[in-house]
This record gives structure tokens, sequence and C-alpha cells, in this order.
């Protein structure tokens, strides 16, 4: 772990993509096979330690994050630091990272022991298995008060899943290449094939890339689609399969024989929330892997995605409110097949074994419909078909193509329409990453409410970088607070922002947030107190509602 | 002895003398050159030689007879205003001292900005024993802990070899007085050719009168940087960056403790040393001198006066903290 923080500390002091590279790979080649599995889980955020499932708090099925909060890690490192919780709390937050907080203040106080990587996965272990924070305390305790500054610095950050040295994990997948002397290609092939990154290390090491295959309830990474603005930028219209593009949730069912997982992108299982899917699909026989949609659905069109959120958010779901949200499951590919990968045969043969699969299922499975366009005033009037059905727009997908996980090839494309526009306020803005580390890239941004504003969102692009730099400048100099990375500023720019949908938020006072929010221009020609109020925010979420809610 | 803190500096009527006051004032005493320090056209101020040449600089429209100026020694104490006074060394820069005032049979010490331990270049601090201390917390959280001057000596060295070895011209940022000097004489004297920006070079007299050698340096040409170890100002980096050079810069300073520094200075690569006092040699001051009583002024004031106290010391912040966007601008 010594080196591993080393090595992390060198990737952080180059911004050069091509050296941060060059310094893994280099590690890489210097490990055995054990050490470079558990260093190439602890760099990509993979599982910090393997527990069998009977072992963990979470049942079946394995966790991948270790779910060890800031109060444990704040209670288990005090001890050792020997300050105030209030003190501490001032600390992280000028850090602004809690893994490089606490590396710091147990400097010139821990007993400064060597940390090998075996032994920290023991440790993740223990804590895996712990079963109570008191139990997870003790582990930490002794971490804190143990090892080398540096080491405790990255043990913690491994436990957060991000290490934050500018290493993304498209990077990590080039140095195993580079170090394994294997095509970048088959790497990233097989790790999207398998969603483990170590064990791809070691096959790659091996020559043995080949070999690796898609395992059921491993979810695997989802096939993306491009952004379109108009049918009329496609290339022959002919070639592409429509189909409506529904605001749900992107999952990936695998089932075998009555086990039945349900992944979303997030990686996450959401299995228990959708009780109805996970019994339908139970009775489907073999096994196979599925990608589509899960939708709350009712009168045989899919309801809003705000009426949807009411089911994820609680874990385990009554009958009254399946009953009065109804979820479905749209699926539209299949990727394996009773033990055959699906992904490299052409989109027509994995539609006619989905649709096999689903023969005769009957509701809440389903196989999403699709169109042969001619041309695209043909596109334009389906686009308009599928907003009237209140979905969001179009997906056309090429015909002949193969299924490419973890990719946004221009195989798929989305074609959507913003769902409106708002004039916002700049309330707080925090730095970006690489090229734009030095500039305040990210903003959060409010609306007006009385005399105040209000938050209610957040925005990462959509500016050009000269607009940034000049925005950097402004609100540097209206900055009233800082919060780690975070600056809050005086409510002094605005700007246009278009999103997708509006839904409630506990998260931000408003009461609401705007679904994927981006940045249409910065609208310098408008004073703060011209933005939008919450009343609009309001009306526009009333009338989604409206739009697609259950009837009461 | 009655003390008036005020933002615009300190106050300590029954002697008719201000500490550090950057609005004018009759007596004033400049602890060191930096601009938050030795500002203002006072009608008579004290000061180490250096410091006030260093303020004569810096504050053109002092070139007059006013203000009338009275350059003091380290160790020898003077009489002003019923008070004795004795200027001791401080580290932070060439020049910098603290004050001890003895009055009315109490000892008083005013730190300025100060490190505890040894410069690159400047007098390293002595303390003094006294009864009450007014003590800087730029660095008062104990986050913060520095590089002592070999290790960053080494680490400025090693970076500069290292860089100029792959071909790239290494960059430091280093404030225009104080940091800058002592990149510059440490790379010079490493044999390491070094050419230093204008604002930085314009001090190098000042402390080579004071015998700090900065052997064959050179001063930056903007064509002419291939093969050489760059001194450059905060405010340069961006021009230096946009000028497509193959460059690598490193940060010095306090800040660089922190990783969220490289953000903010646009440095790769971060060597945590400062001029200032990091929090272990704060509270190493805080004990040298035995001080019943502490008054702590800027940075860190509410939270170090609160550590002090959970050390049993009698410490207070009798200010309002600092804005915290100005700190991060502060020098350190």
């Amino acid at each position: 772990m010594d080196t591993l923080a080393e090595v992390a500390e060198r990737v952080a002091s180059h911004s050069s993509r091509l050296r941060k590279i060059a310094i893994l790979a280099g590690y890489f080649r210097g490990l055995d096979d054990a050490d470079l599995d558990r260093s190439v889980r602890f760099l990509s955020g993979g599982p910090a330690a393997y527990v069998p499932a009977t072992a963990t708090l979470f049942g079946d099925g394995e966790s991948r994050t270790l779910s060890i909060g800031w109060a444990t890690l704040r209670d288990s490192a005090l001890p050792a630091i020997g300050i105030d919780a209030d003190t501490f709390r001032l600390c992280a937050q000028e850090v602004g990272d809690l893994g490089e907080a606490i590396g710091l203040l147990v400097r010139r106080r821990t007993a400064g022991e060597p940390l090998t990587l075996a032994a920290a996965e023991q440790l993740y272990a223990q804590l895996y298995r712990a079963r109570q924070t008191a139990g997870k305390v003790r582990i930490l305790e002794h971490v804190f008060s143990t090892y080398r500054p540096l080491a405790v610095k990255y043990f913690v950050k491994v436990i957060g899943g991000s290490l934050r040295i500018g290493l993304q994990a498209k990077m990590v997948e080039e140095a195993v290449a580079a170090a394994t002397g294997a095509a970048l290609d088959e790497v990233r092939a097989a790790n999207n094939r398998l969603g483990n990154l170590a064990v791809v290390a070691l096959a790659a090491r091996h020559g043995q890339l080949h070999e690796i295959e898609a395992e059921l309830f491993h979810p695997m990474d989802f096939m993306l689609a491009k952004p379109l603005d108009s049918a009329a930028d496609l290339a022959g219209p002919e070639n592409w399969i429509v189909e409506d593009k529904f605001d749900g949730i992107r999952s990936q069912i695998h089932f075998s024989n009555g086990r039945v997982v349900i992944y979303t992108r997030g990686m996450d299982e959401v299995t228990q929330a959708f009780p109805e899917i996970e019994g339908a699909m139970q009775k489907v026989p073999g096994s196979g892997v599925i990608d589509g949609e899960v939708l709350a659905w009712r009168d045989g069109r899919a309801l809003a995605f705000t009426v949807l959120q009411q089911r994820i958010a609680r874990k385990r779901v009554s009958r009254s409110m399946i009953e009065s949200v109804p979820a479905a499951f749209m699926a539209y590919d299949i990727l394996l097949r009773d033990g055959a990968m699906l992904v490299d045969r052409p989109i027509e043969e994995r539609r006619a074994i989905l649709e096999d699969t689903f023969r005769d299922q009957p509701f809440p499975l389903m196989v999403s419909a699709e169109w042969d366009p001619v041309d695209a005033a043909t596109i334009d009037s389906l686009f308009e078909d599928a907003r009237i059905r209140g979905n969001e727009g179009l997906l056309l997908k090429r015909r002949g193509s193969l299924y490419e996980p973890g990719k946004r090839s221009g195989a798929w494309y989305k074609l959507k329409r913003p769902y409106a526009t708002l004039d916002v306020v700049i309330t707080a803005a925090e730095q970006g990453h690489g090229k734009r580390a030095t500039m305040l890239s990210d903003y959060t941004f409010a609306v007006r409410a009385g005399d105040t504003f209000l938050n209610v969102g957040k925005a990462y692009s959509g500016l050009t970088d000269p607009e940034i730099r000049e925005l950097t400048r402004i609100l540097r100099s209206d900055a009233v607070g800082k919060f780690g990375r975070v600056i809050a500023v005086k409510p002094q720019v605005v700007l246009e922002v278009a999103f997708d949908g509006i839904q409630k938020s506990p998260r931000h006072k408003s009461g609401f947030a705007l679904r994927f929010p981006r940045i249409v221009r910065w609208r310098q020609d408008k004073r703060p107190e011209e933005v939008d109020d919450l009343e609009r925010v309001k009306a526009l979420y009333e009338s989604s509602m409206n739009l697609t809610a259950p009837h009461e | 002895m009655r003390i008036d803190f005020r933002p615009s500096g300190i106050c300590l009527p029954d002697v008719d003398l201000w500490l550090d006051s950057t609005e004018p004032c009759p007596n004033c005493w400049i602890s060191h050159g930096h601009s938050d320090h030795a500002r203002g056209l006072h009608g008579h101020v004290f000061g180490t030689a250096p410091t006030l040449e260093i303020y004569r600089l810096r504050n053109p429209e002092t070139a007059g007879a006013s203000p009338e100026c009275t350059p003091v020694e380290y160790g020898e104490p003077f009489e002003f205003g019923g008070a004795r006074l004795t200027a001791l060394p401080a580290s932070h820069i060439l020049g910098a001292a603290q004050l001890l005032i003895e009055f009315a049979g109490e000892r008083t010490v005013y730190t300025g900005d100060i490190k505890l331990n040894d410069p690159l270049c400047g007098t390293p601090t002595i303390l003094a024993a006294c009864d009450r201390l007014i003590i800087e917390s730029t660095f008062g959280l104990p986050i913060y802990q520095f590089l002592d001057r070999e290790e960053a000596r080494d680490r400025i060295v090693g970076f500069a070899r290292e860089t100029l070895d792959d071909g790239i011209s290494p960059v430091f940022i280093g404030y225009p007085l104080g940091r800058g000097q002592e990149i510059a004489h440490v790379l010079t004297n490493a044999g390491i050719p070094t050419a230093v920006h204008g604002s930085i070079a314009r001090y190098i007299p000042v402390y080579e009168r004071a015998g700090f050698e900065f052997p064959e340096w050179m001063p930056y040409a903007n064509r002419e940087t291939a093969g050489k170890a760059l001194v450059v100002t905060p405010e340069f980096r961006n021009y230096l960056e946009a000028s497509g050079k193959n460059i690598r810069i490193a940060y010095v300073s306090g800040w660089a403790v922190l990783d969220n520094a490289r953000a903010r200075s646009g440095a790769e690569v971060l060597i945590p040393y400062s001029d200032h006092a990091g929090f272990d040699e704060l509270t190493a001051i805080v004990e040298g001198t035995g001080a019943r009583h502490v008054d702590v002024v800027h940075g860190y004031t509410e939270p170090f006066a609160k550590l002090l106290r959970d050390r049993g010391v009698d410490a207070r912040a009798p200010l309002p903290a600092t804005a915290r966007g100005s700190v991060e601008q502060q020098e350190g």
C-alpha cells in the first residue's frame, strides 16, 4: 500500500495522460499476480476485498462498495489525531477530501509501520465483515494509528471508491495493456464483457483475454447512444431501425432459472424495488442478460419519470404503491442467452432471439416496438408520435450493428428535444478536472423565490473555454465563501439552461431538481432579478405530472 | 499596557506606537516588507534596515523626506514612548522581525509574520520570554506541516534537475518577495542555470547586500527559456502556459500541503514549504515564549485560539476572522 500510495502521488503530479499511464504501467509490471489483482482493484474502484456473500451485511450478492460514512471515519480518526470534532470538520473542509485530511492529520502520530497490499486487503475484508459500527471503528482506529500517513490517505480514498488523482478508468485499462503487452482493444472489450478490470489484467498478463466471457450476475457496461439534433443530419435514413426513447431507468436484467437481478447503469441492484418485474422474469425459461428500460406504465403508455421516481425511493415497496405506480420492463436488446454471447451478432439476429425469449410472456414484460423508416420525413413524424405517446423522442439503431458495451460509437443515436429552458442565476461554482482544473466550470444555479434564490440544479458544460475563463474571473471576484472545492458566489451571473424534466428533490431547498440540465448560453443581457421564479418551476413540474400522472 | 486591535493594524496608545498599520499613523513599527504590513505614508517608521529598504522600494511615494526612517538592529534595545523596544529575528523573509515591548513591568511580543524553522534566506528566529504574545496564524490548523529547509532545498533542486534532464524547463511559482528569492538562491547555488522574473529579481540586490549570493542568475527573457529553471510570480503562470513553452510547473508554498493547490495554482508538482510557521511551529512558539495571554491575528484566528485554549493557554482572537476568500490570496 505504501508503494501504491507513492505511485498514486506521482500519477497526481503529472497532468499528461501519457505520463500517468506510463507511471502506472511501470508499477504494474513489477507486481506479482496477487498484487496486480489488488492494485488494479484499488486504483479502479473495484471491490476492495472479495468476501463470500454470506459474510456480508448485504445478504445475497456482493456489494461493490464498503459502506463506511463520514462520521464513522471521523470518529475513528479523532483518537489517533487528538483534536476535537469541530477542528476536524474545519480541516476536512479546507482539504476537501477526507482521506487526504486524515492522512495529513496523522503525520507524526502514527507508528509508521509499512502496509502491504495483502495486509490492506485483509483489513478491507475485516471492514466488510464487521457488522456493527463499533467493530468498523476499531479496525479503522488501528489503521490510523499504525501505518504511514500516505498509506492512510489512500486506504481511506479506496473506501470512498474515488482516488481523485486525475486517473480515469480508461487510463487504468491503457496501463494494463501497456504493462502486459496485450492489445488495448482486447483489454477494453474483455473488461466491458466482464466488468472486473483486475481479472482482465491477470488474463492479459497470461495471454488469456480471449477466454474471458461475460458472467451472469456481473453487470456488463451498457451500450450508449450519441445525441442527434435533427433527423435531417442522418445519412441514409433507410439504414436505421427506429424505436421510441423511453424516459425510465436503463436496466440490465440477469436471469437464470428463477434467479433474477436487475442492475441499473450505476451498477446498483434495484431488484427489490420492482417485485412484479422480478416475478415475471422468474417465469422466463433458461438464462440470459437483457437490456432495456424499467418504466412506470398505465393504460398502454409510460408515465413520467417523476412518477416512477416514487418507486425507486424505497427499497421495499408496498402493495398500494405497486397498484398506484405499476412498473413494467421494456426490453430492447439481449446480450447473452443460454450461455451464448450475442454482443458480436448483428442487431437483427439479437432482436429475433429477444422476441423469442419474451414470446408469450405477459405484462409487465414487453419488447419495444420498432419501425423501418424510408426517409427523414418518416423519422420526423415518428418523433411526433413518440412525443404524443409521452416518450422522450427516438432511438435510431444502425442496421447490422453489433452491441458495443460501454461505447457511444455512433451505431446508436438518440433524437430528443429539450423539455423547456429556464433562466437561472449561478449561486456556487466548482473547479473542473483535467484541462479545466484551474477554471470554475461546474455551476450550481437557482431560480428566484421572493427576495431570495433557491437552487434547482447543477450543470457542467455547454460553454466555450474562453467563456468559462471569463466566468471564472467574475465568479472569483463575487466569492462570498468557500467549502472545499466549492465557492459560493453572490447571485450575479445569469444562464439559460435546457433540461429534460423536473423532479421533486430533497437535495435542494427549492424542493425541485432539473433533470439533465445543460447550459444553453450565458445571458449577459439579463440581471439576476430577471431570472425565472419558483412558480414557473412548479407550473412546469405540475404540467408534466398532469400529462402522464396516474388517474386517481 | 493597553492594546487596541483594529482591522488596519494594532495600536499601543500608552506608547503612541502602531504595529504594521496599513493606514497613515504618526509612529509605526514595520515587522517586514510584505505589502499587507508595510504600507502607508507614516510620520515615523521603525524596522530593520532590509525591511525599510524594501518598504521604500515598494512604496515610491515615500521617496521624499517623509517618513522619517529609523533602522534598528536585532537584539539591540531602544527607548520609545516610555517603553523599551527590541527587534528579534523572525525567519519569515529577509529583515523580518518580532518586536519585544517592555512597558510598566510587562513584556509583550508581537511576532509579525513568523516561522520557527530556519529559513532558506533570512535570519533564524530567536524567541523571547514574555507575558503576552500577539501571534499570526496563517497556517493555524493541524493539517499544515511543512518541509524543513534541507528537505525543501532537496525537492527544489531535485525537481529542477529531473525536469531539465527530460528536456523540459522547470518553472517555480514564488511570491515576488521572499519565496521567489529563496528559490532563486537555492537553484543558483546548486549550479542550475536560473532565469528570474523581473518582479522577483528587483529585490535580489537587497538580498545580496545582506550576504545571500545568487551566482550567475539571469533575468527572465522570453526567447531564452530552454535549458533553464524559471522563477516567476503566480500571475505570470497563465502567460507561460498560454505561450506553449515546454514547461513543467512546481508550486512552492504552505498551501501546497493540499492536493487542491494543484487546481488553484495550476502547478503539477507541489512543494510544501512556507515562510510562515506550520501548525506545530506555531504552538512551539507559544510554548517557547511562555506567554500566559495570547492574541491571535491573521489567518485561522478563532480555531487556532480555541486549540490553544484546549491546551490551557488564555488565547483569543481579538478581530473577526478574515474572509475565507482573502486568506487564500495571502502570501503563504
